[in-house]
């Protein structure tokens, strides 16, 4: 733009030339737009605003507009807050936990070792099963009685209808499902560390465990709040896995805040309380998610 | 990015264009060909299975003009399933279910009113306490019958026959059940040598509860002027209280058994660890089967509170109230239910035909597996007042299932598991109320 607009003829046709650019931009922008708009802002819009309606599952029912209502139910409603407790429970344990386990493999994976390649193929491997395979893998790996845990542990643990072990087994699946992702990006972070800083840390006597914590760790900064904000959004919004492997079970401990909403909606018929229940989750994650983000720039300015 | 759009753009057209063309075949069909009418079967058992397929096949040769297309679904997910394929205008025609999950979708209109369409010879054949199961309310004050009723479950004892004998109790019969008493003394003497007299699998425990809780009168829900409301009084403890004090009192029951799922303590059961385990009478093909050789069992009839009555659920098929052809497929209902049919499936399923003529088949009476002792149980088996409650899907999951499952492993106390039946309850049933 600022290289052409100079050699346009002249000063007079500059606005009308400025417009047809603009209709051109748009012409252009039209086909990528349409798509998101009518694949990803309509639904959107849709879902809000019967967040703000008592749209009930049925041929005989009538949906009409009740304001803030569904809002004022859902402050109210014990059983959601349990159940979202359960999701930040959850959502803060897996991510932490994922993210000091990748880090131990993408520090690893980043040494130079025999065989690197293939291991970095196998750390991988997680990321291309679906959700529903690896419920159904670690439902067998659980099993009470034909389970690998339990016959090598030597245990009798029904480990996913048991009221205070299946939410710690579940955040174990939920760890070793997102690990593939959050190593790939911090092992690239760490790559970018340049290898002078090490050099020159080490010339310094600074030690490994200085060098990591001085060095690599405020390069990898940036990385590190990226992916952790996003593995949080994705854990919070985790639905499938749960499903498969305990339907929100025992007695509702491990009934995440989205199969509570999905419940809601298409078990018990309250498509209006459930979009609700989307709106507020969404409200809740952006502002702990704001936060968070906040926090990080400002302790980086 | 672009071409990624791009690429959804065309799949959006494309998928809009099958989905036009797919409305457009059906409609050709339905004016020229045959009928075709998709059936959505529950059956899991492998017996079970080929004497639904095996019949389907019968009336897709003897009917060229209405097709009947069977389709697997699975009781996991069947509810979740109608309910997207309801809001959705496309349900399957013929549709099998249980008396519990029909109430909710006969109120919102998902299904055909059967009562007036049925044939005589199907009406009369069913007893009128099983068609108690399938009326309802259709959510605008009228009520309407919205299933068939065919398959029926009571809840018997498995023994360990040797086990039994050498207690030296006497053994029930379906003249002269146990009573809760006797069951409670019977199950403390069997509780000897490392062995426990019964085992409560109690994964779900709240439709076992809710149906043996008649035997002493205890209906759980009352409905005053058109309110339901939770009810737990003494009539409603008794139940809950005996099992607990098996638990615990006589310590004649295993704990580490409540997380079991109905079928799970049968290797327990084989081993000799445990004498009893209360169960459905479709247990009975898991026992027969599986028991290693030389085992011997036994089942031993319902027990007696007050009364023998327990909850009757039934298995059902009904009309979705979108399907274009109705009457056809209340047709296909007719014969696919008929009293020859109706024992067929049964023995596929081993559960209690409603049909009284299939219950009369001598197969349904033979000694061998204790049909005998089976069908004999049918005749105590009533309407649940739980059947009626609209919410009571919603009150089983988030108040009735975690309030037992933690009475039953003592981490509360029978007050406040009460409390929270009805507290919790009665706050869930409000918003159907509304």
């Amino acid at each position: 733009m600022t290289l052409t607009a100079p050699r346009a003829a002249g000063t007079r046709r500059r606005p009308a030339q400025g417009r047809s650019r603009a209709r051109e931009t748009f012409l252009l922008l039209l086909p990528a737009l349409v798509p998101v708009l009518v694949l990803s802002v309509g639904p959107l819009v849709y879902g809000i605003l019967l967040a703000f309606t008592d749209a009930r599952s049925g041929r005989n029912t009538e949906t009409s507009f009740v304001g803030l209502a569904n809002f004022g139910d859902l402050l109210a409603d014990g059983d959601f807050w349990e159940s979202f407790r359960i999701g930040m429970v959850w959502a803060v344990s897996v991510t932490v936990l994922q993210f000091l386990a990748s880090l131990g493999l993408a520090l690893l994976l980043n040494q130079d070792l025999r065989l690197r390649g293939f291991a970095r193929v196998l750390a991988l491997v997680p990321w291309a099963m679906p959700p529903v395979v690896i419920g159904l893998m670690w439902r067998l790996v659980y099993h009470p009685d034909a389970g690998i845990l339990n016959a090598v542990l030597g245990t009798d643990v029904d480990w996913l209808n048991d009221f205070s072990v299946a939410l710690p087994a579940v955040i174990v699946v939920g760890v070793w499902m997102g690990m593939p992702q959050t190593t790939v990006v911090l092992l690239a972070g760490l790559q970018n560390v340049p290898k002078e800083l090490h050099e020159a840390a080490g010339v310094d006597g600074a030690g490994v465990w200085r060098r990591f914590r001085s060095v690599t760790l405020p390069q990898l900064r940036p990385v590190i709040v990226a992916i952790t904000s996003l593995d949080f959004v994705w854990n919070i919004n985790q639905f499938s896995l749960v499903y498969v492997l305990t339907q929100g079970g025992p007695g509702g401990r491990t009934r995440l805040p989205m199969l509570f909403a999905y419940e809601e909606a298409f078990r018990y018929g309250f498509f209006g309380y459930a979009a609700t229940l989307g709106v507020a989750i969404t409200i809740v994650v952006l502002a702990v998610l704001g936060l968070y983000l906040w926090r990080q720039m400002r302790e980086v300015d | 990015m672009r071409r990624w759009s791009a690429a959804l753009a065309v799949a959006a057209v494309v998928l809009a264009a099958g989905c036009s063309n797919g409305g457009g075949d059906g409609d050709g069909a339905a004016s020229d060909g045959p009928v075709k009418l998709r059936f959505l079967s529950l059956a899991w058992q492998k017996e079970s299975i080929a004497a639904n397929k095996q019949l389907v096949d019968e009336w897709n040769k003897a009917n060229p003009k209405i097709q009947v297309e069977y389709v697997q679904g699975s009781w996991d997910n069947v509810n979740d399933q109608l309910v997207t394929s309801f809001e959705a205008g496309d349900p399957p025609d013929v549709i099998h279910d249980d008396s519990p999950a029909l109430s909710g979708f006969a109120s919102r209109g998902f299904l055909l009113d059967l009562s007036g369409s049925l044939p005589s010879e199907l009406k009369s054949d069913i007893p009128q306490t099983a068609w108690d199961t399938v009326t309802f309310g259709d959510g605008k004050g009228g009520q309407g019958v919205y299933g068939v009723p065919f398959l029926q479950e009571s809840q018997v004892l498995y023994a360990n026959k040797k086990l039994l004998d050498a207690s030296g109790v006497r053994v029930p019969t379906s003249d002269a059940p146990w009573t809760w008493d006797e069951f409670a003394e019977a199950a403390k003497k069997m509780t000897k040598g490392g062995a426990y007299g019964v085992a409560w699998p109690m994964k779900s425990p709240v439709n076992k509860v809710l149906s043996l809780g008649l035997n002493f009168g205890g209906t759980f829900f009352t409905t005053e002027g058109g309110k339901t409301r939770v009810k737990v009084g003494a009539e409603e403890r008794e139940v809950l209280s005996r099992i607990h004090d098996q638990l615990y009192k006589d310590k004649s029951a295993d704990p580490s058994a409540l997380g079991m799922g109905t079928a799970d303590p049968l290797p327990g059961f084989f081993a000799g660890k445990y004498a009893m385990v209360p169960a459905g009478v479709y247990l009975r093909q898991q026992v027969a089967e599986q028991a290693p050789d030389g085992f011997e069992w036994v089942t031993l009839p319902p027990l007696k509170g007050v009364t023998a009555q327990q909850g009757a659920t039934s298995q059902t098929l009904s009309v979705a109230a979108d399907s274009k052809h109705p009457q056809e497929a209340v047709k296909f209902i007719a014969f696919f239910l008929n009293g020859p049919n109706q024992a067929k499936l049964a023995k596929g399923d081993w559960l209690l035909p409603t049909s009284t003529s299939a219950a009369a088949d001598p197969a349904m009476t033979a000694k061998e597996n204790f049909w005998d002792v089976a069908t004999a149980s049918a005749k105590d088996l009533v309407v649940a007042p739980y059947l009626k409650v609209d919410g009571y899907d919603e009150w089983k999951s988030k108040v009735a299932t975690p309030t037992l499952q933690e009475y039953f492993a003592d981490k509360i106390s029978l007050d406040e598991a009460a409390k929270r039946l009805v507290e919790e309850g009665d706050k869930v049933l409000e918003r159907y109320g509304r």
